[in-house]
């Protein structure tokens, strides 16, 4: 088990810069997940660590040892794929053996026939045996041992290609997507399985994901990257609360933050017609009275009503969306606008999430009052939060050790 | 009654396949019969379609009166050298086209093609007088060589095309759990183009078994004669002994029929390789 420390790396291809200067202390035993939309270069990252892709520039450290000159083999960390990348040709058992037998290879194992008996004899030494014997039995891959893997299912090879990784018993553990390939209901089974393996195992983690109930769920801490560049490092629940731009506000949550043009009038906040008085504790820094401002509440954090004489946002019902628990109400606001059309996103509308089954329907008249508690500020122009963080309870730094997994 | 239809449709394609293999199979069927005829028949009309039991001692006659063994055996180490040096040397080139970018690989793809359109008639005499310095006239080494240098360009474009199919995923997978990048080659990329091995082993093994124009010029040794040289030696300015000549056609077909049965397996799945992901 090992730290990983990333170190001003970059990655250009010709003139083109596809990561820059990404800075990553990760502690050994983290569960770091490298999260973001696809094409903002956290494959390319990741790759770059297993010695899949030259660094152009900077240094990555694997404890005191410095890695990204060494080739993949002499690095000690195990990769997971995307696409399984299980070897067609052999066995479930090879498969996971492979890794071992390679680390005792010689140049003559090529020489046909003595090669395939050394070969078999590593394969068939009690430590190799036991070891990959229990490897599959954690992950249950016992009764399809002498199987190949064109005969599994997705989820069985994904286990086997874990397996392959596991064996190794790694300093670093790298996972591609490992999970998308797999159908929903899978896929929370094998999320729920791999946070286990990460406490079992004890490794350093690190996971690329665009998916954000992955992240949250899994990370002990989040990577935020867009466009070759880390947005926020932090954990899940930083991530959640406090968003250090509007593109991190935008990517996490279901539904998003909502992101509401505003502007800054001494203790007020104008929103449209609407003056709203602002929390000591937001705390706006480097912005004047004037300033134009973008508003970030989170969809629950918002109340919505059908009488139209209470002071709040005016606005039509678009869509009521009916998810079981709660009511995703959809409001077209009439005058102040969001920031959602930046991105092609919904513009001038406001999502609304109602406890219950809501009583409103697509047309009707509403006010939507905010509690600005929670609330976050972004300068409009650069996109940076200018609000103060807000405090967050102790003891939610491991949220993966906690939490159970949803499904 | 849709089952009916059914059927009828299998028996008409049955019959569809049933004729091609009989046009595809009557020389080597001819050969045969033409071998086992008296010559009093061999223009009869109509003409006999049976083989003539009588006369198996065609056969034994030749191989009496003619050096036909030392030929087939001949044809074979060439054949059999041709292949293996062939598929050695294509390889690795194959795996470089494939993977690697460099300047002037698009340079190198296409000399590949091009040494293909030259005949072969034009390299003879050049190739004679380099042979002779070389001390390679008279040998076999001397065919398997050139018969090689015909077929590792192709066995090379086919093998690339081979390569080009395995995701390289699993090469990426195989270098992380500690694979050289030759390793990687011969662990992971050689068992995983067997089939096309194979089909390209095919192609050499025929180029190799029916050469003809260097196996003629390049050894005038009649024991280094290949069967392909022999066999035209029956050819004469008045006559031709049909029988023998056909006996021998067929002994020397066979081997290489035999040789295509045994690894036709793999062809027809290396020809569907490239459609077919995974």
């Amino acid at each position: 088990m090992s730290s990983i420390s990333l170190k001003n790396v970059t990655k250009t291809f010709g003139a083109k810069t596809v990561l820059g200067n990404i800075n990553v202390e990760v502690p050994a035993g983290e569960f770091l997940v490298l999260l973001g939309p696809s094409g903002c270069g956290k494959s390319t990252l990741l790759r770059m660590l297993a010695g899949l892709e030259t660094v152009s520039d900077g240094e990555i450290h694997l404890g005191s040892r410095r890695v990204d000159t060494l080739p993949p083999s002499a690095r000690d960390m195990a990769f997971v794929f995307q696409s399984y990348a299980l070897y067609p040709h052999m066995t479930v058992r090879r498969n996971i053996t492979f890794p071992l037998i390679m680390r005792k290879f010689r140049w003559w194992f090529h020489i046909p026939l003595l090669g395939h008996f050394a070969k078999r004899r590593i394969e068939s030494s009690p430590e190799v045996r036991e070891l990959v014997d229990r490897t599959a039995k954690i992950l249950s891959l016992t009764e399809m041992m002498d199987r190949h893997p064109r005969t599994l299912s997705g989820g069985q090879r994904q286990r086997v290609a874990l397996g392959r990784a596991m064996v190794r018993q790694p300093e670093v553990f790298l996972m591609d997507e490992p999970l998308s390939n797999l159908d929903a209901k899978l896929r929370s089974s094998m999320r729920a399985e791999i946070i286990k393996l990460h406490r079992d195992l004890g490794g350093t983690f690190v996971y690329v994901t665009h998916d954000q109930i992955e992240a949250m769920t899994m990370g002990t801490r989040i990577v935020l990257m867009h466009a070759g560049e880390a947005q926020q490092i932090g954990t899940p629940r930083e991530i959640y609360t406090n968003p250090a731009n509007t593109f991190v506000a935008r990517f996490i949550g279901t539904p998003a933050m909502n992101l509401v043009h505003a502007r800054l009038e001494g203790s007020q906040l104008g929103i449209g017609e609407l003056k709203v008085p602002l929390p000591a504790h937001l705390g706006v820094r480097g912005a004047d009275s004037g300033a134009n401002v973008l508003v970030g509440v989170r969809p629950n954090a918002l109340a919505i009503g059908a009488d139209t004489t209470q002071p709040g946002i005016a606005g039509t019902v678009g869509l009521v969306e009916h998810v079981g628990a709660e009511s995703i109400v959809t409001v077209r606001l009439d005058t102040a606008r969001t920031a959602h059309d930046r991105d092609g996103g919904t513009a001038d509308e406001i999502m609304v999430t109602e406890a219950g089954y809501s009583t409103l329907s697509a047309g009707s008249k509403v006010r939507i009052s905010l509690d600005l508690d929670q609330a976050v500020l972004f300068a409009a122009d650069s996109g940076k939060r200018i609000s103060n963080d807000i405090p967050l309870p102790a003891g939610t730094a491991h949220p993966a050790l906690q939490l159970q997994p949803q499904h | 009654m849709k089952k009916t239809t059914l059927d009828w449709r299998q028996a008409l394609l049955m019959i569809v396949i049933l004729g091609m293999l009989g046009i595809t199979a009557f020389p080597i069927y001819w050969m045969l019969v033409t071998s086992t005829t008296s010559s009093a028949d061999l223009f009869a009309t109509p003409p006999h379609l049976l083989p003539g039991l009588a006369q198996w001692h065609v056969f034994r006659d030749v191989f009496g009166s003619t050096d036909v063994g030392t030929w087939l055996v001949n044809s074979a180490i060439v054949a059999v050298g041709t292949t293996v040096l062939s598929l050695a040397l294509a390889v690795l080139p194959a795996y470089a086209l494939s993977r690697f970018r460099f300047a002037g690989i698009a340079i190198v793809g296409l000399a590949l093609f091009v040494t293909q359109m030259l005949p072969e008639a034009m390299l003879v005499v050049p190739l004679y007088a380099i042979f002779g310095q070389l001390s390679l006239l008279n040998t076999l080494t001397g065919l398997i060589l050139v018969n090689t240098a015909f077929t590792v360009p192709v066995i090379t474009w086919i093998l690339k095309g081979a390569i080009d199919g395995v995701p390289m995923d699993i090469e990426e997978a195989a270098s992380i759990d500690g694979c050289s990048r030759l390793g990687t080659v011969f662990i992971v990329v050689i068992p995983l183009i067997a089939p096309t091995l194979a089909a390209t082993a095919v192609i050499a093994f025929f180029h190799g078994w029916n050469e003809y124009v260097f196996a003629q010029t390049l050894v005038s040794a009649p024991e280094l004669h290949t069967a392909s040289v022999g066999l035209a030696g029956f050819v004469g300015e008045l006559s031709t002994p049909l029988h023998s000549v056909m006996a021998i056609g067929l002994m020397y077909t066979l081997p290489a029929v035999f040789f295509y049965l045994l690894v036709q397996r793999y062809v027809v799945a290396g020809m569907t390789a490239g459609s077919v992901k995974g």
